[in-house]
């Protein structure tokens, strides 16, 4: 059945998805982990640094058409109303305001629609490149790393990131571009003038930037709040039926209450940090401007400047001042979105598993013979040791059934197979060659892994089921696996059948019925290896024969390493280890074990002791009744 | 994670005027904020439109009347004038922001104290992640509508009307010309901000999509490695990111065309002025401080304008979210304690079922003509296939669903005429799926019975069987579980929930697969401390491992809709009937096996 035609059809897929790669707006993040952030940044923009220095210099001819106006304006008192031809000169007049107005509104929108094509690039290219960086880093990388912190940081910290492009940088040189041009303009009216005009300007500037800093953080403190908030509630709702049993409502009431007046508490801090912050410098800034006017119109006044000159300055000043806080503001931004790019580059920095990388990747699938020689284990930077000089061996098709309590470290053993951990000594030999020189990808596809939860993605469930499978798949193939795995049925009784959503409203897939979806996945992957997590345990008595049944039928002629809690699963096994504190304890065969006094023995007859009960009660209540009803007793559960 | 895949439904609801009221109200709740609001901004909008005025006679009076002495006099009304409205400033964003997390925060609460309240037949029909932003993103934009929303109206009004009056005080002729260019204005204003809102719209549903990709692939990180799907992964992303990069590119852009437009229709009506203020300065109709006014008026105009297409936009997304707050607000609770129900102070007694029946959906009945009587310390084991209506049984036993006919009666009382309190204060639950909440295991357990002492809830714990186990975790009770328990294994959150049952003390116990995932060794050390637990107690068990059924003083098949067949384990098995079978089947199964008496012994080979 697995022939090289199946693995040629691999290679062709890995070209095919190779070649979709090529179109992906992919880049190397890596290139920008530099010590310092703006050079990073920049580097981020390769291949757009000219567009975007367009924008910006599109946002300065901006600021100058709007400086023009005034200035236009100035002139317009001073050497066109006096002028005795004035109505043949108005409609001229008119006409440049409005060219000044087009001029300014086209380079607005060049500048505001060309910055917005690089930061959403910018932003496309982190997004790719987080998503598939994160997916190929390490096991241990994400047994420390929370799901809502990862998230966190893919989505609104990449948001800040893109803002600082498509916002704060050009804002900012909006607003210097804008105090240059004017303070430029200012300076042709009157030096002394110009600045004491913006005299201010130095003491806003940092008073916003501070305060920005600190609403920033008063902000941040009520987002974290927002998120308890939000935290309580999904805790109340996710344990709706816990809070009704126990008739915790006042309770709940009382806790959501408590988070909810904080929330209330920090929301209203936040005002009025924005309450004072605002009229003071309103103040300020209308103190800077009231001097100024005055001073300009005693200049006005005495004749050292035009009535026109005036009208032009008041315009100029009032370009410079009001803008002043935003850029408080905005430098605070940039500040924020510098941590937030920060936290991005932590991920960033994160080596990625090698995949590919392994020197043995031979033609064909492995045979299956399994060897493990003195092999220890202990979680990267932890100091326990989790599994203790570990040997043993399967032949190619056994089944290794693995036995112990909480934390005795099955898992972690079956772990190291697929290589998600790498053994800290000794050897584990795969046919014969050892498991570092293979290739991740190559041995994955050599396992299939049944696990306690099964976890199917929101899919079709015919995507669920060629989920990982890189070669062409027919429909015929993936109902003869949907079949193997006793799911086949149950899929064509929904109204949609295999194109289902998994997660649809109205159909919802039973723990059972998810389980074989993905012992489906398993069987049309036909892996030589098998990793059986505990997979039974989670569903009832009549779906769990079926589960067995069709578990039994992909055991066969795969080695298999099998997770169990209970005697009936591990006792057709050829080998059974029981663990203890990562040892291996007992060894042997179900009938060598169960003569042996030791734990295996230990379980065997607490389990044999409930059957014996079982039995005899049967009997004394079958041998009570009528005794052909005892001679029918084949048939009836058949 | 369906929380995350959650989109927001489309809304296209046009401001309703029945919403718009409701939600006033509740801004009228703390009216002296409203007015406080109101008046400070009206105060603001006039000022600042006399700022301009004020400028305007400075040109005027001051410098081209070359009055040094009118200049300071105006100057100094100037300042002073500044210094009230940094007063009015500070009044109005107190009260606007006080009253915006005022009203966000009494949503909420009537919220939540709501969904007390429903049944859990609604938390079926209703996912989380609606929930979720009902109470979170929909109790905001009504807060920021009831603030911020309404401040911004009244402030684009006054302003508009205050810089009107000026002009036509400035010159009326002009200002009928600036007049016909306000419904241009907004009209541009209002088409851009709904084209706008509509890309945006799509952002946030593509956001939410890409965050759930994420969110999956992160939580299933394992099985993606294990599956070694990570080419195709990113190109499904891809599609997605892509789509994004198209969507917000074009919002941004529209955003980015919608200031020049406004802008460029504003300087029309500027040239319009200038050209046509010729034959009003020949005439003396016009100065030139007040030509410079009325550059500024139809300038400043622009901000309230396109401010207030801003606000229509954003109310109505808030009308849109205040209907379904209202609508989960109007939801009426299914089961509610009748006028006068009482808490007897116990519901220790028989449970009687009287011709019970029930169904979840019309048509689709569960139980039919249930009656039966289950006398005070009784165990009762519930077995069946699955969606028979076993958990349907126990869920009517703690009056999560009301019976849709008949009635049920514990000791004596029709249990509608006692508070839902009185009985789910007094059953413990221990279900297959146990639910933790983020906290220690001693919060945990402790959530059973609030008032118990550690020592209490460490002899819980012992009696579950689950003291040994939390000893040996790295803080002992004081470990934190993680949310929904995920640091735990499904057999430690059962045992826990189990001890969680113990301490609250119920007058009746129900087990509904409550052991399913505990291994065999624990499964014998807990049978000890159920017995005590169960012992006295009224108790229903669903389980599957037929030694744990055996024991219970009566078994019931529950089949097609009602009890097939009900009594000890030696009657039913004597009946021969689905239990028998059931029985016989699972007991030799695992007999045959013990034997070797099966063919399909070697599985391997």
């Amino acid at each position: 059945m697995i022939s090289c035609n199946k693995h040629r059809g691999d290679q062709r897929l890995l070209r095919k998805n190779v070649e979709i790669i090529m179109s992906i707006e992919t880049f190397d993040l890596k290139e920008t982990v530099v010590e310092n952030k703006f050079v990073g940044l920049w580097r981020l923009l390769k291949g757009y640094h000219l567009i975007y220095v367009i924008a910006i210099v599109s946002v300065g001819v901006a600021a100058l058409a709007q400086t023009g106006i005034y200035y236009f304006l100035g002139y317009f008192v001073d050497e066109i109303l006096p002028a005795a031809n004035l109505r043949q000169l108005l409609p001229w007049v008119a006409l440049g305001f409005v060219a000044l107005a087009t001029l300014q509104g086209l380079f607005t929108f060049a500048g505001g629609r060309l910055a917005a094509k690089v930061s959403e690039k910018a932003a496309l290219r982190i997004r790719n490149f987080l998503y598939d960086h994160i997916q190929r880093l390490t096991f241990t990388y994400h047994d420390n790393m929370q799901t809502g912190e990862l998230l966190q940081r893919a989505t609104s910290d990449v948001d800040m990131v893109r803002r600082l492009f498509a916002e704060q940088t050009v804002g900012i040189g909006r607003i210097v571009l804008l105090f240059f041009v004017n303070f430029a303009a200012l300076l042709t009216i009157d030096v002394k003038l110009a600045f004491l005009s913006v005299a201010i300007i130095p003491i806003v500037l940092l008073i916003s930037y501070f305060f920005f800093i600190k609403v920033g953080e008063a902000y941040e403190h009520f987002q974290e709040q927002e998120a308890t908030l939000s935290n309580r509630l999904q805790e109340n709702l996710a344990g709706v039926r816990v809070v009704k049993a126990f008739a915790r409502q006042q309770f709940e009431k009382e806790m959501f209450e408590g988070e909810n007046v904080e929330k209330y508490r920090r929301g209203r801090r936040l005002t009025t940090m924005h309450a004072v912050f605002w009229p003071a410098t309103d103040l300020l800034c209308g103190a800077q401007m009231l001097l100024g006017f005055y001073l300009g119109a005693r200049m006005a006044i005495d004749g050292a400047m035009t009535a026109g000159d005036y009208i032009a300055y008041v315009g100029f000043v009032t370009q410079i001042i009001w803008p002043i806080r935003n850029l408080g503001r905005l430098i605070a931004d940039v500040s924020t979105g510098f941590v937030s790019y920060g936290r991005i580059l932590q991920i960033v920095r994160q080596e990625q598993e090698p995949i590919t990388v392994g020197k043995h990747r031979p033609e064909q699938p492995v045979r299956g013979a399994v060897r493990f020689e003195d092999v220890g284990f202990t979680y990267e930077g932890e100091d326990e040791q989790v599994l203790h000089h570990l040997s043993f061996a399967a032949e190619p098709g056994q089944v290794v059934a693995l036995l112990g309590g909480t934390g005795s470290g099955k898992t972690s053993l079956v772990n190291l197979l697929p290589r998600f951990y790498e053994y800290t000594y000794g050897r584990i030999l795969l046919d014969d060659v050892e498991l570092k020189d293979y290739p991740r990808d190559y041995l994955r596809a050599q396992i299939g892994i049944v696990m306690q939860e099964p976890f199917l993605f929101s899919l079709t469930i015919r995507e669920n089921i060629t989920y990982g499978v890189t070669r062409d798949v027919t429909e015929a193939e993936i109902e003869t696996a949907a079949r193997a795995a006793a799911v086949h049925d149950v899929i064509q009784s929904f109204p949609k059948g295999y194109d289902t959503m998994v997660g649809e409203r109205g159909v919802t897939l039973s723990g059972g019925q998810k389980q074989r979806v993905t012992l489906a996945r398993t069987f049309l992957r036909n892996p030589r290896l098998l990793i059986l997590d505990d997979a039974t345990s989670s569903v009832d008595t009549e779906t769990e024969a079926e589960i067995r049944s069709a578990l039994d039928r992909l055991m066969e002629s795969r080695t298999t390493f099998l997770i169990a809690h209970r005697i009936q699963s591990v006792m057709n096994a050829d080998l059974v280890l029981v663990l203890e504190n990562g040892r291996i304890v007992q060894r042997g065969t179900h009938d060598t074990l169960v003569n042996v006094p030791g734990t295996y023995q230990r379980i065997y007859d607490l389990q044999s002791r409930i059957e014996d009960e079982l039995e005899a009660d049967l009997s004394a209540v079958v041998v009570n009744g009528r005794l052909n009803g005892y001679q029918k007793l084949p048939q009836a559960g058949d | 994670m369906d929380d995350f895949n959650f989109e927001e439904e489309d809304f296209d609801s046009q401001v309703n005027g029945t919403t718009i009221r409701r939600i006033l109200r509740h801004g009228l709740n703390h009216w002296p904020f409203m007015v406080t609001f109101l008046v400070c901004i009206t105060a603001v909008a006039l000022i600042e439109s006399y700022f301009t005025y004020l400028s305007k006679r400075m040109i005027d009076e001051g410098i081209i009347a070359r009055d040094l002495d009118a200049l300071r006099a105006l100057a100094i009304q100037y300042g002073l004038w500044f210094l009230v409205f940094a007063v009015f400033v500070f009044g109005f964003i107190t009260a606007a922001g006080y009253l915006g997390h005022l009203v966000q925060y009494d949503l909420r609460k009537q919220m939540f104290d709501h969904l007390q309240k429903l049944p859990l037949s609604y938390y079926n029909r209703t996912s989380n992640g609606w929930l979720m932003s009902r109470v979170t993103s929909d109790a905001t934009r009504v807060g920021d509508l009831v603030s911020w929303g309404f401040l911004d109206t009244a402030w684009t009004v006054t302003s508009i009307l205050t810089s009107l009056g000026f002009m036509f005080a400035i010159n009326w002729k002009l200002t009928l010309l600036v007049l016909v260019m306000i419904p241009a204005l907004w009209k541009v204003a209002i088409t851009f901000k709904q084209r706008i809102l509509t890309e945006y719209r799509r952002v946030r549903k593509l956001n939410s999509k890409i965050t759930g990709s994420y969110s999956e692939s992160i939580s299933g990180v394992r099985v993606v490695k294990s599956l070694g799907r990570e080419h195709e992964n990113l190109n499904q992303f891809n599609e997605l990111t892509d789509d994004m990069y198209r969507a917000s590119y074009r919002a941004a852009w529209l955003s980015a065309l919608f200031l020049p437009a406004v802008q460029l229709v504003s300087a029309t009506g500027i040239a319009v002025v200038v050209w046509f203020s010729g034959a009003q300065f020949e005439v003396g109709g016009m100065t030139i401080g007040g030509l410079q006014a009325f550059i500024s008026y139809v300038t400043f105009m622009l901000w309230p304008i396109q401010q207030m297409a801003a606000v229509y936009a954003s109310m109505q997304q808030a009308v849109a979210s205040g209907e379904r707050i209202f609508s989960l607000l109007d939801t009426e609770p299914e089961i509610v304690d009748a006028p006068g129900a009482i808490d007897p102070g116990s519901i220790r007694g028989d449970i009687v079922f009287d011709n019970v029946s029930f169904h979840y959906e019309d048509g689709k009945p569960v139980l039919e003509n249930l009656s039966l009587r289950i006398p005070q310390g009784e165990t009762v084991a519930l077995v069946g296939p699955t969606g028979a209506g076993k958990s349907t049984l126990v869920n009517l036993i703690c009056r999560f669903y009301e019976p849709t006919a008949g009635k049920i009666v514990i000791n004596g009382h029709d249990y509608t005429t006692l508070t839902q309190h009185a009985i789910q204060s007094r059953v413990g639950m221990v279900l297959q799926t146990p639910h933790l909440f983020s906290g220690t295991v001693l919060d945990n357990v402790r959530y059973g019975r609030l008032d118990a002492t550690d020592a209490e809830v460490e002899e819980a714990a012992k009696l579950a069987g689950a003291y040994d186990f939390i000893m040996k975790l790295e803080k002992g009770f004081k470990t934190e579980v993680g949310e929904g328990g995920v640091l735990l294994s499904v057999g430690q959150k059962q045992l826990i929930s189990l001890a969680r049952a113990i301490l609250a003390r119920p007058d009746i116990f129900i087990m509904d697969e409550a052991t399913s995932s505990v291994d065999t060794l624990t499964e014998a050390l807990i049978q000890q401390g159920m017995e005590t637990l169960m012992n006295g107690r009224t108790s229903f068990i669903i389980a599957h491992r037929l030694s744990t059924i055996k024991s219970a003083d009566r078994i019931m098949v529950i089949e097609n809709g009602g009890v097939s067949e009900m009594g000890t384990h030696a009657e039913l098995i004597r009946a021969r009937g689905h239990y028998y079978n059931l029985y016989t089947r699972q007991f030799r199964d695992e007999r045959q096996k013990v034997y070797g008496l099966d063919g399909s012994v070697a599985v391997a080979q």
